[in-house]
């Protein structure tokens, strides 16, 4: 065995919630110790409790706590860590702590700075991933002027394509065009539309996605230039572009689909040089077509569906590899058992989403065989209304697809949380519809449900 | 009067076998200790024996301090809290316990709290005198103590007006957002 000058000893959580326990459970798995930092709102929550050392930095407000790096750092001084977890969300894409980490000595457990913030810029991220190798949505590099110019870019893309206001939103200002005849006529009404609407005409034009569905690469990188992809996650079932549950396979994906994605993933980031977990984001149309939107250089919520059917620990491969340590498997070696499904269980109304933060006065955690539950809340915790609404994650692994939904059901049905609301009673309605069974989702697939079921969709 | 770093004695890490095996101290043994501790200046003295530990401590013009206690009451090293203490349960260890739950049982006073996370220091330097001692009267603008946090010097004011009663934290010990740091009485 190489001497290894990096083996962490102990490493500060700079987050909270159940992924603050997340990190915990495996740094514990490990023998590292862990330090916890928290708000004065989340003295009671799990991950201040199970943590060997904790400190207060600030008030409720993220700003002022999670987000405060001097009092972060300065806690990481006093406790004397070797590495900070950042988790997702709040620091975990910030370059310039990434950065701070590092003058300040301690290993960031993350891709380098650099990467972040080459990545955290959506549009250098798209532009630097085409020139990696990854196929990107096709449109017009800016606004289209004239009809002869939209017809020409449209022969290069193919149809179908759509028209949007450069200034647009809310589907004003968009028309969607099948054949070079429309062409000329959607042009005239989306720039007409956009002018009354945003007192801006301008109009650009862009492949248009057909029942587009959101699926992700899981890829892992060393920081000697080897990387391997964990096969993909389907993202599709979102509100407003946000998640409410994943799964992993995906029902479309074929074993070839597969490997090209993974393969092209792989080789993007290879280029970029990127180490650590990442997730790369993609839309894939009904017709196999694949492409980028953006890459996540963190650990993803959804990344226990990926751990269930690869039996790969996420976050102890971030570790091991943010202490200077090669990936010990190759591609060849990755496994994919069963089928996992993922439900967020956010403290939200689950009819008009509204957040319902208040004391859990009951609490059940479903068990039994196949069943993983992330948490940092009990019976007797306060909700507070200053962070995200998602209280756990309940995480299903059975051999198919069907079994893995029958399996969720029964776990939805004892899973008891009283005296908030909670999206429990949506993710019943979920799985009992019929599209949802069949596999036949996409990112419209909540617009569909919602409408389906209107206001009863969820009457628990 | 400045506060140096514990003594080298500092009792606990010391194998207990090491010691001669006398199991108790006179008051003599105390009374020339005391005398060691004011005439060396010394703030703070610690010595532990086979089954009995004294510790002294000198609040410049207070006459409190000088309590004896069983080995396994080790009150919070300054520097690194230790990894699995038993504060009610099994917490964390936090920096700040002790002193919360001591201002608990003030209640009449008011309680100057830490604004930060970083090191408390009571003087501007380790040479030069507190800021401010048991028995001195502050103002809102009065500077009371440092808070260093990333090698930054942090003065912290007083915020209100009265006469500093209590003092929560030792010299040196780490502290956190919200913990106590003075009581004052108004």
């Amino acid at each position: 065995m190489a001497f290894n000058p990096r083996k962490f000893k102990k490493i500060l959580i700079a987050n909270r919630g159940e992924i603050a326990c997340r990190i915990i459970w495996t740094c514990k798995e490990m023998g590292i110790k862990t330090v916890a930092v928290h708000s004065d709102v989340d003295r009671d929550s799990l991950h201040v409790r199970f943590a060997d050392e904790a400190a207060c930095i600030g008030p409720a407000p993220s700003a002022q706590s999670y987000l405060n790096i001097p009092a972060i750092i300065s806690t990481a001084e006093i406790f004397n860590v070797d590495a900070i977890h950042p988790g997702y969300g709040f620091l975990a894409e910030s370059a310039y702590f990434a950065e701070i980490c590092e003058a300040c000595n301690i290993k960031f457990i993350g891709p380098s700075a650099n990467v972040i913030r080459l990545m955290g810029d959506k549009i250098e991220a798209r532009r630097a991933m085409h020139e990696a190798g990854l196929p990107i949505v096709p449109g017009s590099p800016g606004e289209v002027t004239s009809e002869e110019e939209a017809l020409g870019l449209a022969r290069e893309i193919g149809y179908p394509i759509i028209v949007k206001a450069s200034a647009g939103g809310g589907g004003r200002g968009m028309r969607i065009v099948r054949s070079e005849g429309e062409l000329g006529k959607a042009l005239d009404t989306a720039s007409t539309e956009a002018a009354a609407a945003f007192n801006d005409g301008s109009v650009y034009i862009e492949k248009y996605i057909e029942q587009p569905r959101h699926i992700e690469i899981q890829v892992l990188a060393d920081e000697f230039g080897e990387c391997i992809h964990l096969g993909e996650r389907e993202c599709s079932i979102q509100r407003r572009h946000q998640k409410l549950m994943e799964e992993a396979p995906s029902t479309v994906l074929t074993p070839e689909q597969r490997k090209t994605m993974g393969d092209a993933a792989v080789a993007a980031c290879k280029k970029l040089g990127y180490s650590s977990a990442g997730t790369c984001e993609f839309l894939l149309d009904k017709h196999g077509a694949f492409y980028f939107m953006e890459m996540n250089t963190r650990i993803q919520v959804e990344h226990p569906v990926t751990e269930m059917v690869t039996l790969a620990d996420i976050v102890r491969n971030q570790i091991r590899i943010a202490e200077g340590e090669p990936l010990n498997y190759n591609q060849d070696d990755l496994l994919i058992v069963g089928h996992a499904i993922e439900c967020r269980i956010n403290a939200e109304n689950p009819e008009t989403f509204a957040p319902s933060p208040g004391t859990i006065t009951a609490f059940n955690l479903p068990g039994g065989p196949g069943v993983r539950v992330d948490t940092f809340v009990y019976s007797g915790y306060q909700v507070t209304p200053f962070y995200d609404s998602l209280i756990a994650k309940l995480i299903v692994h059975a051999r198919t697809r069907e079994l893995a939904i029958a399996r969720m059901k029964r776990a939805l049905d004892v899973m008891v949380v009283e005296g908030i609301k909670t999206t429990i009673p949506l993710h019943q309605k979920i799985m009992d519809d019929p599209r949802f069974r069949a596999g036949d989702i996409g990112t419209d697939f909540m617009e569909y449900f919602l409408a389906r079921n209107g206001k009863k969709a969820v009457s628990a | 009067m400045s506060t140096p770093k514990e003594q080298p004695e500092a009792a606990g890490k010391r194998p207990r076998a090491a010691q001669k095996p006398a199991a108790s101290v006179n008051m003599d043994e105390l009374r020339e200790l005391i005398g060691l501790l004011r005439d060396n200046g010394l703030a703070e003295l610690e010595l532990e024996n086979e089954g009995f530990r004294v510790r002294l401590r000198r609040e410049s013009d207070r006459a409190e301090s000088s309590h004896a206690s069983a080995p396994h009451h080790d009150p919070a090293p300054a520097q690194t809290p230790a990894p699995a203490p038993a504060p009610a349960a099994s917490g964390p260890a936090h920096p700040g316990t002790q002193a919360s739950t001591a201002a608990a049982q003030d209640q009449d006073l008011h309680i100057i709290q830490s604004p930060i996370v970083g090191t408390f220091y009571r003087s501007p330097s380790p040479t030069a005198d507190a800021f401010v001692k048991i028995g001195s009267n502050v103002e809102p603008d009065t500077v009371v103590c440092i808070i260093e946090a990333m090698k930054l010097m942090n003065e912290i004011q007083a915020e209100m007006s009265g006469e500093v009663v209590k003092i929560y934290v030792e010299n040196g010990q780490p502290v956190e957002y919200g913990q106590p740091l003075f009581g004052l009485q108004s």
